[in-house]
């Protein structure tokens, strides 16, 4: 009974759509926190501790479902990072934009994501958080590019966005960017 | 411990039961769907974890057949999990109940195969700090099992907060976890403990009895805190039932460790009024097995096992007769007052207590009730099940001890047990008792032979047969009629098995080299085994053949039954002469003997029987010590000649543990000494014992033990040279711990300061005994008489002297025990078991002395006010033998 509701529901667009999303960087860069802020008022929890493993959060945006995999950015836990890039919609990369020392340690992952053959082939949407922009000598958009090289990422469609997510700032626009990237990929070409 | 919780209801298996239930019932034509499943199908269809979104009741059909497979015993590679484990983690997305609580379960049997199963630690916690009341209790559980040494501290704060939460499933699960994970932690439950004391006022049984359970094991170690913690329950009295069962268990073990320790007694003797059967049932079955309750709580808990006996509850009526059955053996007096309730449950429609009440009756019952009652057995012994049976046969044997008389009557009902149905423990135990039976009893002998001979005719069990058989050859050629045994000896050569064959052939070989009447006849047999086309056979049908033949020269006759020796040993031992110039004869006598198979005590009803060793104790010894390169240097071509018993060089409960054991060369000495440092402040170094030799010993090295940290045990050899003259080496040294503490800091055992202080600690005195230096020969038929005869003409001495033993040994049997313990000489020809009632009694020994030197002796003793002893020694050497009458003296 409940499926055949599903499916009308489905047929007429009034469900909403399921995605999925992976949400990696380094360890601290605060992950955690920009999911916790895309949660509902009330299902925020109000202490982030470090994440071991990973762990699943959801939330809804314009109609959609996300399901986000909150992965942890310990390095001990960032080679199992993999195990979760198969069937995932599209990626969320959170980089600490004031811990210039690690920035190379970022670009390293970053490539061993691009080049995974989950990832390489796939047109995936990713969102580059440049997070803890209000912190004094916090690198610019503009310069993680070039740290990061992201011009080079040719086959996937690809944003940069300054945010500070204990305020919440940039957050939205960004998560705006994937909805409608994912959308476009995913679900309008159904 | 944790064993104690084996039988708390398991939620989610009881809910994967009853899945399994509901899988059978839609099943019209009632087969398992689960039956045909293959692993690597299940496997592949286990991807489909990794679709979004997720089917909850696809996926959890999967799991569950996944499940299936891992609780059927299949394994899976490291892999193949850790594919799988990694699927399961995407279906935390899913907000499914059933489907997370299978996850859970999932989750808990791949942490042991899976890598990198500490990934769903965040998930985990999130749920057992979450909402759902379904889920926390179950995460908590499957927590646990993927939590290591260094993940534990991360969950430390959510555990503490779960053992104090509201809901009693949650803080039951935390309480539990935190016992099993003492096993990756050892002082979890200690850092627990104030969570676990608040948990302990729970209105909750279950909480209530956990907590106890962590507390116990937080203070284990400590026996003072756990009296404390004892007294002050048995003061509040817990409210749940099954905790006042885990009090009065903790109880009984402190009655039987301190010496003082009456209220806890008191305490067991007060539950006997409490208002729950368990806990009564409990504290009966705790007095009747302790040790140190006198008559007036042995009645008391009888009274209580009467009352339950008569209960209409079956099980009440189970637990109250098997314990009555027990307490039969130990305090038959005791339950004779049962005797009528118990005749009551003779016709109980439970075969189970039927037979224990019968069993119990048959232990406290007069000779004369003993034909009624097997009568009364005899009508259901084919209903009960083999493990009951068993139960029969034990009392059975403790009634042929009883009553010697009434053998007739069951060894005729043993007989007709084993033409029946059974297992082959069920069997053994019968055969067991036939041959105690026999043992005992001069009489049975014949009939019990006649019994076994008729029963290996039919016999299914190898080992059985070739036991029955080895027996035949012992103790058929001094029956009445040896030639009556060939006939069902030889038929087991024509019909059975190589190994039944093999043992056949054996026993023949005995009755020809014991009757010579029968020889000729047995040779023409054996001949024939000859060609048999099993090499073991064949091979040992040729060896009896050359021996036999000969029989004229008397020195060849006793290799139809070689003396057992340890294998090992005697492949070093032939290794080193043969790198030897090989100008001496080999000298067999220095091999030490095959672990002896210990023989089951009459009363002990041990139906397991313990798994014979592969190698003896001595070898065992002998590869560790070879292990530490300065002892090697001395003693790599020589033999281990025995190995003492431990001895305590400290009480238990002191700040340094020292034992030692004697490991005895042929001209050395190695001490070894096992240390233990129970002070969790200090770090020890370069420990070793000081050996005051007295001038009479050398001292070759000492070999200290460089580390030893709090709680761990660690090994320091002291090398002895024996003196020349054998009479001195008796002696008694004083000993000294020596050693450099560093004050450490108790939690990460890291010491304080660089520079330690040298400290020492007096031990008690070390004797060097008669015993440490000799051993038996390990061979148990020795002709012991012709040996005696024979001694002279191989160039033995003979000292004897006559001794009255001292006011403390009253009987013979004291006395031959003493003499055994003390000389380690090894008795022969059963001469260390007397007929009851004897005034005199011969006791033979045997044994060799370190070096090889070959001892005999004979005690002729005679009880009168005190017991008269003529001991006779007879060895190689004079100084050997002169040694054995000094230290007896």
């Amino acid at each position: 009974m409940m499926g055949l509701f599903d499916h009308l529901a489905n047929f007429v667009g009034l469900r909403k759509k399921q995605v999925n999303v992976l949400v990696v960087g380094l360890n601290n860069s605060g992950k955690s926190t920009v999911i916790n802020h895309f949660k509902n008022q009330n299902e925020r929890c109000t202490d982030i501790i470090p994440t071991i493993g990973f762990s699943v959060e959801k939330f809804a945006f314009k109609n959609i479902g996300f399901t986000a995999f909150d992965m942890s950015g310990q390095d001990r836990y960032r080679s199992l990072w993999e195990h979760y890039y198969k069937g995932c919609h599209g990626i969320i990369f959170i980089v600490d934009s004031n811990d210039k020392l690690r920035i190379v340690v970022v670009k390293e992952e970053l490539d061993m994501l691009l080049q995974h053959p989950e990832i390489a082939g796939q047109k995936l949407p990713i969102l580059f958080l440049a997070n803890k922009i209000d912190l004094p000598n916090s690198l610019t958009t503009i310069n993680l590019v070039t740290c990061l090289g992201l011009d080079k990422i040719q086959n996937k469609p690809w944003h940069i966005q300054a945010t500070n997510a204990i305020t919440g700032d940039g957050l939205q626009t960004a998560i705006e960017w994937l909805t409608d990237q994912i959308r476009d990929i995913h679900i309008n070409r159904r | 411990m944790s064993r104690d919780f084996h039988w708390l209801p398991n939620i989610p298996n009881i809910r994967k039961m009853n899945a399994f239930k509901r899988d059978k019932k839609e099943d019209e034509d009632g087969s398992n769907q689960f039956q045909n499943l293959e692993k690597t199908t299940v496997l592949q269809e286990a991807r489909t974890f990794n679709d979004t979104p997720v089917n909850p009741r696809k996926c959890a059909h999967i799991l569950t057949k996944i499940l299936y497979l891992l609780n059927q015993g299949e394994q899976l590679g490291t892999t193949e999990a850790t594919e799988t484990f990694f699927a399961m983690t995407k279906l935390f997305q899913s907000r499914d109940v059933v489907l997370r609580r299978l996850v859970y379960l999932g989750i808990k049997e791949l942490s042991s195969i899976a890598e990198d199963v500490i990934i769903v630690t965040s998930s985990l916690t999130k749920d057992m700090t979450g909402k759902e009341d379904l889920y926390r209790a179950a995460a908590i559980r499957a927590l646990c099992t993927i939590t290591d040494g260094a993940m534990l501290a991360a969950i430390e704060r959510y555990m503490k907060q779960a053992i104090v939460d509201r809901s009693a499933a949650v803080s039951s699960a935390a309480l539990v976890s935190s016992l099993h994970l003492t096993t990756v932690s050892g002082d979890v439950a200690r850092r627990w403990a104030n969570e676990a004391q608040e948990a302990l006022n729970s209105d909750n049984v279950m909480v209530q009895y956990h907590a106890l359970g962590v507390l116990y094991q937080a203070r284990k170690s400590d026996k003072h805190a756990v009296i404390k913690l004892v007294a002050k329950l048995m003061r509040s009295s817990p409210k749940s039932s099954y905790a006042a069962c885990m009090l009065i268990r903790m109880a009984c073990k402190l009655v039987e460790e301190v010496d003082e320790g009456s209220e806890f007694l008191e305490f067991i003797e007060s539950c006997i009024r409490h208002k729950s059967e368990m806990v009564v049932y409990e504290a009966a079955h705790a007095l009747v097995n302790l040790g140190r309750s006198g008559t007036r709580e042995i009645a008391s808990a009888v009274s209580v096992l009467q009352l339950f006996s008569g209960s209409p509850k079956p099980t009440l009526r189970f637990a109250a007769v098997r314990t009555l059955n027990k307490v039969a053996m130990s305090h038959p007096a005791a339950v004779i007052a049962c005797n009528l309730d118990l005749e009551n449950l003779i016709t109980d429609s439970n075969r189970s207590i039927a037979t224990l009440a019968i069993t119990t009756l048959l232990k406290t019952g007069a000779e004369s009730s003993v034909d009624r009652l097997m009568k009364q057995i005899a009508t259901f012994v084919s209903e009960i099940s083999d493990e009951f049976k068993v139960v029969v046969v034990q009392a059975i044997r403790a009634l042929c001890q009883k009553f010697p008389r009434k053998h007739a009557v069951l060894m005729n009902f043993l007989a007709a047990m084993l033409r029946d149905e059974g297992g082959l423990e069920y069997k053994a135990a019968i055969v067991d008792t036939i041959i105690a039976v026999m043992e005992g009893n001069v009489e049975a002998k014949e009939a019990g032979l006649a019994h076994l001979c008729e029963f290996i005719e039919d016999c299914e069990h190898t080992s059985l047969a070739v036991r029955i058989l080895h027996l035949l050859g012992q103790e058929g050629p001094t029956s009445k009629q040896p030639s009556r045994y060939i006939r069902f000896i030889y038929n087991r050569v024509i019909l059975e098995s190589a190994s039944v064959r093999a043992a056949a052939v054996t026993a023949l070989a005995h009755f020809a080299a014991a009757c010579p009447a029968l020889l000729p006849n047995i040779l023409v047999l054996l001949s024939r085994c000859q060609l048999d086309f099993d090499d073991e056979v064949r091979d040992r049908a040729t060896y009896y053949c050359t021996i036999l033949q000969q029989n004229a020269d008397p020195a060849i006759l006793p290799l139809v039954q070689p003396p057992q020796l340890s294998i090992p040993s005697l492949e070093r031992a032939l290794r080193n002469y043969v790198r030897s110039p090989m100008d001496e004869e080999f000298d067999i006598s220095q091999i030490p003997p095959a672990q002896a198979i210990e023989e089951p005590a009459q009363e002990v009803l041990a139906t397991v029987k313990p798994q014979q060793p592969r190698l003896t104790r001595e070898e065992n010894f002998m590869e560790k010590l070879l292990q530490v390169p300065e002892l090697s240097a001395i003693i790599h071509d020589s033999i281990l000649f025995k190995s003492s018993t431990v001895f305590e060089l400290t009480e238990s409960e002191t700040e340094y543990n020292v034992k030692c054991i004697k490991h005895c060369f042929s001209d050395y000495l190695i001490l070894q000494f096992d240390c233990l440092n129970t002070l969790s402040d200090q770090f020890l170094e370069d420990v070793r014992v000081t050996v005051d030799n007295q001038d009479i010993y050398t001292i070759v090295c000492e070999v200290p033990c460089v580390r030893l940290p709090y709680n761990e045990l660690g090994s320091t050899y002291t090398v002895l040279k024996f003196p020349e003259d054998i009479q001195s080496t008796i002696i008694t040294l004083p000993t000294t711990l020596r050693f450099i503490a560093h004050d450490c800091d108790p939690s990460t055992g890291i010491p304080d300061a660089e520079q330690g202080y040298g400290d020492e600690y007096t031990l008690e005195d070390l004797e060097i005994t008669v015993r440490d230096q000799v051993r038996g020969t390990g061979s148990r038929n020795v002709d012991f008489s012709s040996s005696w005869e024979n001694a002279a003409t191989r160039g033995f001495v003979t000292t004897e002297q006559i001794f009255g033993l001292g006011a403390n040994v009253t009987t013979l049997e004291e006395a031959i025990q003493s003499l055994v313990m003390f000389l380690g000489l090894e008795p022969v020809e059963r001469s260390d078991r007397i007929k009851s009632g004897a005034r005199q009694h011969t006791l033979l020994l045997t044994g060799v002395f370190r070096g090889g030197k070959e001892v005999l002796a004979r005690a002729k003793l005679v009880l009168t006010n005190h017991v008269t002893m003529q001991f006779t020694v007879r060895s190689q050497d004079l100084e050997v033998a002169e040694l054995m009458i000094s230290s007896v003296g």
